[in-house]
């Protein structure tokens, strides 16, 4: 089915009819409505309002220009232009105070002016709304009694660095009356069955709270796999996995560890689209933009370059046979046999060897090399663009790839994961049974997740430990009100706060905590309970800088920045049963043919397997094809490897 | 066909930007001065091991020119340099720039194979204070002493052993120590990462193949040198601009370039620029190289090719000792490195845009806008030096409009926001806006500078080293030329003063000081 751009509405609806989607069944729905709308600068005519001399805060950013060897850049687009920005004599302390306070009639005159300005929606940031709202809630009160959509920072962010917040706040103006309109439609659509939205933080937000903080799914598109991932590697006994998710453009890398007792999956607030920060929690995934798509090229220096342009799916690669003349890392991979031309799409799409040939060999002739050549360095310099995906999500973050199973995704993935894995030393690939679906296995397994924070700024060597925990504590009561409301509202039963045992809906804290003096702050658990949690939540964050930096100083003053409350409501998962073992371990029932497939520079026979014929327990050598409707597995020589009872593929390298 | 593996090329080249990324990334992440954790102040860098540049991270231009320097001058003191030394220096006469820049440079020895040098991994950072006459060591004075501590080479790590005396010494010789300590422990430990990556590069692909391809990653990047010099026309080309002054009376120094290309190299040539001046505007040789190496850089077209010690070998630059362009010893420097660099870089695209007319942008603000606050926080009684330099326009070239705003040319670094400023100092930013209508008019309009105004919240020394102050930015092919800066003081009885360029004086609390950048010059008539 293809996708109804800009309003996917239609088809989403027909796809849920079409399926049969039971009258009382609720629909968890990915979308890319806000991102795209972003993108493609579609979204509403957006205004901010902020504090006396700080109008121009947002287009200014943080100063810096995007690349440093270059002399001229284009004009950079704003999503709250330069007529739309206001500003408030008004004025607030480090510490909440009302240095000047803000007058009911000014507020009157600025709203004229947005209303006269024709805006759609309203962003206010104020300066340390985070430590005293009352300003911003003000303006808000008012600009909704006129009828305006309004985004005010401290519902939307409340925490320090007033580029950051407005940024985001200012997106969250910007894409929410869109994603408010695509969900009215749906819902319209849905005949009363419940309709929920994927965010960034690999969370499901109900439709209310996706209408009013739609900023929240801005950098969704990657969080089923992950999820996905972490589903299928902890039935299959892998607590650890970093999962990568090659697509036709990009390939998306994350780091899952169940072992960790956090989840297994690890977020951050540091992500933005298109240079604008969106400081809602996201789950930490690096993307590099190579792909299957992507051409390879050679530069002026005579160097052998793989993306970013990329062939998309249309012309598509060279060999899709649709005119595109670019040589892409597809190209390379079925003239490398590790991709047969009969079983891609399960046969529906024919690949065409020859149009891959002519690409490759004008890029060889480039090069001075055989097209076979050409064609394995292409994969090589594509597998280290991944490679330093896959490094910056491990060993970038202090985890060493060797104690993690690599688990491929995409329709790509597994082609490319033997090679990366024995780049990175990893001992394992586990290849799931279904890698083109992933995503969608993701979105079915996903909690309803309210993230709520507030910066607070606690210093305990300053005041006795209960004084701190005390200070926190008054802070989080503020925030599980509004947690408990948000599972209240979408059915989920809970305890009192506290009283963590409820079956449901749950809260989960955490501090963001930094040595005082340092900028960037590590976020750690808090366990329910007193003063004694809150000291272990210190020492962990002691624990955590020694492991990612590389040293610790338990004996300097440490501040906590802000208070973090997830609301969770747990959803039931589906239970999976394992396939009976076959007979034996030889998978010869499931062999469906013959090829021949290069690496290292080396030709060799390799058997095709079809995946839909191999059974629990079968045993597979390397080289090898295994072919499925989704996705086309290369495992390379040297490499072994076992179908599990839920029908995964163990790889392993023979020699350890 | 190409004698190497064009494939390794790109994959070495990757790998080792990676190297300095990940230090960058682990030192700005555990610093704790606001200058290095938020503004990111720092540059890292790789180097073979013949101390030639290899790979950097994207970071700080002016930093990065100069950094080979540094590990020159590392290498000259200590010939027998090993496996877990970290040589620390400042001396601008010894491999540094300016004083509050701390340069620390490791050998990295194979971990297999133990006597065998690798290369060197250097970072440099600039530390907010590190003594001298005013706060923040970013002072006006005549000579190198007033200026801070001196650094020359010297071991602050031997044989894995950190030597706590001289990390003392040097944390003694500033006026927020813990700061010092805190920025230099996350140096330390950005220097024993970057060795650590490389060890495990050269394990992986082993000492031979890393050696081989560090070298040709330069021969690299210098075919994209020859590639520029061959689009040049052949001639002499000169072009000439000012300093506004040194903040000691002497005015319009002149910084005087002629390029000329040649076949097989550019030479770069500032004979005839000012001699060297009594107030620290003066720029060590490794700045004015720095600058040079930037503009080729930039000029170079091919956005991917990496910017190493290959660019330097087709590239002569002719100084003479004891100008202001190779200031000689003692000398004072803080504004060099900051401020006559960036008139370097305008001097040098202006000769460039007589010998390739349309590729050249007109200047940019061609200032820092230094500013630092420092004092006693009657918060808590200890004393704060608060330093930071703000972003102006962009000059506008044939194609597009400048930036406005930004920082141009030999720095990037980011800004305090206002909200981390008044945590963690007695000051409030009372407006922070685009100066508008500063950019310079023109077919492409130049971008606009800024204006920042913050009050004080305590009694502080101010000192403001800036230019474009008197000399208004260039416009070019009939472009106006940019707004010029202007620096204030707003007293208490709204008095409105304005003030020099360069200047230092103590300020009462209440009182705001009011800096407006220049704007960018425009290009082309409209």
């Amino acid at each position: 089915m293809l996708s109804t751009r800009p309003d996917p509405s239609p088809a989403v609806l027909e796809g849920i009819e079409r399926l049969g989607v039971p009258a009382d069944a609720v629909i968890a729905h990915g979308t890319t409505v806000a991102t795209n709308a972003l993108l493609e600068h579609r979204g509403a005519r957006t205004a901010l309002i902020t504090t006396q001399g700080f109008r121009d805060a947002l287009v200014i950013g943080r100063q810096t220009r995007p690349e440093l060897y270059r002399l001229s850049f284009p004009p950079r687009w704003s999503p709250a232009p330069d007529e739309l920005r206001f500003e408030v004599n008004e004025r607030v302390a480090a510490e909440g105070a009302t240095l000047t306070p803000l007058a009911i009639a000014e507020v009157e005159r600025v709203l004229d002016r947005v209303a006269a300005a024709g805006a759609e929606s309203l962003a206010v940031c104020l300066l340390f709304s985070f430590a005293n709202p009352a300003h911003e809630r003000l303006i808000g009160e008012m600009a909704r009694a006129r009828g305006l959509f309004v985004s005010l920072s401290s519902e939307i962010l409340p925490e320090f660095r007033e580029f950051e917040r407005t940024s985001t706040t200012v997106l969250n103006a910007y894409v929410s009356p869109l994603m408010a309109e695509y969900v009215d439609r749906l819902e319209a659509g849905l005949g009363g069955r419940a309709l929920w939205i994927m965010q960034s933080s690999g969370g499901i937000l109900g439709a209310e709270a996706a209408r009013k903080q739609a900023v929240r799914t801005l950098l969704s598109g990657p969080a089923g796999g992950a999820l996905g991932a972490l589903q299928v590697a902890t039935r299959a006994g892998f607590p650890r996995v970093i999962g990568f998710d090659m697509g036709g453009t990009s390939t998306d890398a994350t780091l899952v560890d169940a072992s960790r007792g956090d989840g297994g999956i690890t977020r951050t607030s540091e992500g933005s689209v298109e240079g604008w920060p969106a400081r809602v929690p996201m789950i930490d995934i690096h993307t590099v933009g190579a792909g299957g798509g992507s051409i390879a090229w050679v530069d002026a220096g005579g160097a052998l370059r793989v993306g970013p342009q990329s062939a998309g799916s249309n012309p598509g690669p060279a060999c899709y046979g649709r005119g595109g003349e670019g040589f892409t890392v597809t190209d390379a991979n079925l003239l490398l046999g590790r991709l047969h031309g009969d079983y891609f799409l399960g046969g529906r799409m024919r690949l065409d060897r020859d149009a891959a040939e002519r690409a490759g060999a004008a890029l060889a002739r480039r090069l001075g090399m055989a097209v076979e050549e050409a064609a394995e360095g292409v994969i090589r310099v594509a597998d280290a663009r991944m490679e330093q995906a896959l490094r910056v999500i491990s060993v970038a973050r202090g985890a060493d790839p060797r104690e993690f199973a690599l688990l491929p995704f995409g329709g790509a993935g597994p082609i490319h994961a033997c090679s990366l894995a024995e780049a990175l030393r990893i001992p394992r690939v586990l290849i799931p049974r279904h890698p083109g679906v992933l995503s969608a296995l993701g979105l079915a397994l996903a909690d309803f997740t309210a993230d709520t924070s507030r910066t607070v700024m606690v210093r305990p060597h300053e005041q006795s430990p209960e004084g701190a925990w005390r200070a926190c504590r008054a802070a989080f009561a503020g925030l599980e009100a509004a947690g408990l409301e948000a599972l209240a509202s979408e059915g989920f039963e809970t305890e009192m706060p506290g009283e963590f045992a409820s079956p449901a809906g749950v809260l989960e804290r955490a501090l963001d905590v930094r040595y005082q003096g340092q900028s960037f702050e590590l976020t750690v658990p808090l366990e329910a309970g007193n003063v004694g949690a809150f000291e272990r939540a210190l020492a962990e964050f002691h624990r955590r800088h020694e492991t990612r930096y590389g040293y610790a100083r338990p004996d300097a003053p440490v501040e906590i920045v802000n208070v973090r409350l997830t609301a969770r409501g747990r959803r039931a998962k589906p239970e999976f049963a394992a396939a009976p073992p076959a007979s034996s371990t030889d998978p010869a029932a499931a062999q469906a043919g013959e090829t021949r497939m290069r690496s290292a520079g080396r030709w060799r026979e390799a058997p095709v397997y079809l995946r839909d014929r191999l059974e629990s327990g079968h045993e597979l050598i390397g080289p090898a094809l295994v072919a499925q409707e989704d996705a086309t597995t290369v495992l390379l020589p040297f490499w072994r490897a076992r179908v599990d009872p839920w029908l995964n593929l163990v790889a392993e390298a023979a020699n350890g | 066909m190409a004698d190497y593996d064009p494939v390794l090329l790109e994959i070495m080249n990757s790998l080792l930007s990676a190297v300095a990324e990940e230090m960058g990334a682990a030192l700005g992440r555990t610093a704790y001065s606001p200058n290095i954790k938020e503004r990111r102040d720092y540059s890292c860098a790789v180097f073979d091991a013949g101390g030639a540049m290899v790979a950097q991270a994207a970071h700080i231009p002016v930093h990065l020119g100069a950094m080979p320097m540094s590990v020159a001058a590392a290498i000259k003191r200590f010939p027998q340099l090993a496996d877990g030394d970290i040589v620390a220096l400042n001396d601008p006469y010894a491999g540094g720039s300016h004083l509050p820049d701390i340069t620390m440079v490791s050998p990295v020895f194979g971990a297999a194979e133990p006597g065998h040098l690798l290369g060197y991994v250097a970072s440099r950072a600039h530390h907010a204070d590190v003594g001298g006459i005013a706060p923040g060591s970013m002072p006006l004075a005549t000579e190198l002493y007033q200026e801070g501590l001196i650094v020359p080479p010297v071991l602050l790590q031997r044989g894995g052993e950190l030597d706590e005396g001289v990390l003392d010494l040097i944390t003694r010789n500033s006026r927020t120590p813990g700061e010092r300590l805190g920025d230099l422990s996350a140096q330390l430990s950005a220097q024993r990462l970057g060795a650590r990556r490389l060890q495990e590069l050269a394990e992986r692909h082993g000492r031979g193949v890393l050696a081989e391809y560090m070298g040709r990653l330069q021969d690299y990047a210098e075919r994209a040198a020859l590639a520029l010099l061959a689009e040049m026309p052949r001639g002499r080309f000169e072009f000439a601009d000012t300093v506004d002054d040194d903040g000691f009376g002497t005015r319009e120094i002149a910084i005087r370039v002629a390029v000329e290309p040649r076949d097989a190299e550019l030479l770069v040539d500032f004979t005839g620029s000012a001699r060297q001046v009594r107030g620290g505007l003066n720029a060590v040789r490794s700045v004015t190289l720095s600058a040079v190496y930037y503009v080729v850089r930039c000029l170079i077209d091919d956005p991917a090719a990496p910017a190493n010690a290959g660019i330097f070998r087709r590239v002569r630059v002719v100084t003479e000792p004891g100008s202001v362009v190779d200031a000689r010893f003692p000398a004072a420097v803080a504004a060099g490195n900051v401020e006559t660099s960036q008139r370097i870089v305008d001097a040098v695209l202006g000769a460039f845009s007589r010998a390739l007319p349309g590729k050249a942008p007109a200047a940019s603000q061609g200032t820092m806008n230094n500013v630092t606050i420092g004092g006693t926080d009657p918060r808590g009684g200890g004393a704060f030096a608060y330093y930071e330099t703000i972003g102006g326009g962009m000059g506008a070239s044939a194609t597009a409009d400048g930036l406005s705003g930004v920082h141009v040319h030999m720095t990037n670094t980011l800004n305090t926001p206002a909200e981390a400023l008044e945590y963690a100092y007695p000051l409030r930013v009372t407006e922070y806006a685009l100066r508008r209508g500063s950019g310079g008019d023109g077919a492409q309009r130049g971008g606009d500078g800024l204006i920042r105004e913050i009050e004080l919240l305590a009694d502080a020394t101010v000192t403001i080293l800036s230019e474009r102050r008197e000399g208004a930015p260039y416009g070019l092919a009939g472009g106006a030329d940019g707004a010029r800066g202007a620096n204030r003081l707003l007293r208490l009885s709204d008095e409105d003063v304005e003030l020099p360029g360069k200047v230092t004086f103590d300020a009462r609390r209440g009182e705001r000081v009011r800096i407006e950048t220049p704007g960018g010059g425009g290009y082309g008539t409209q």
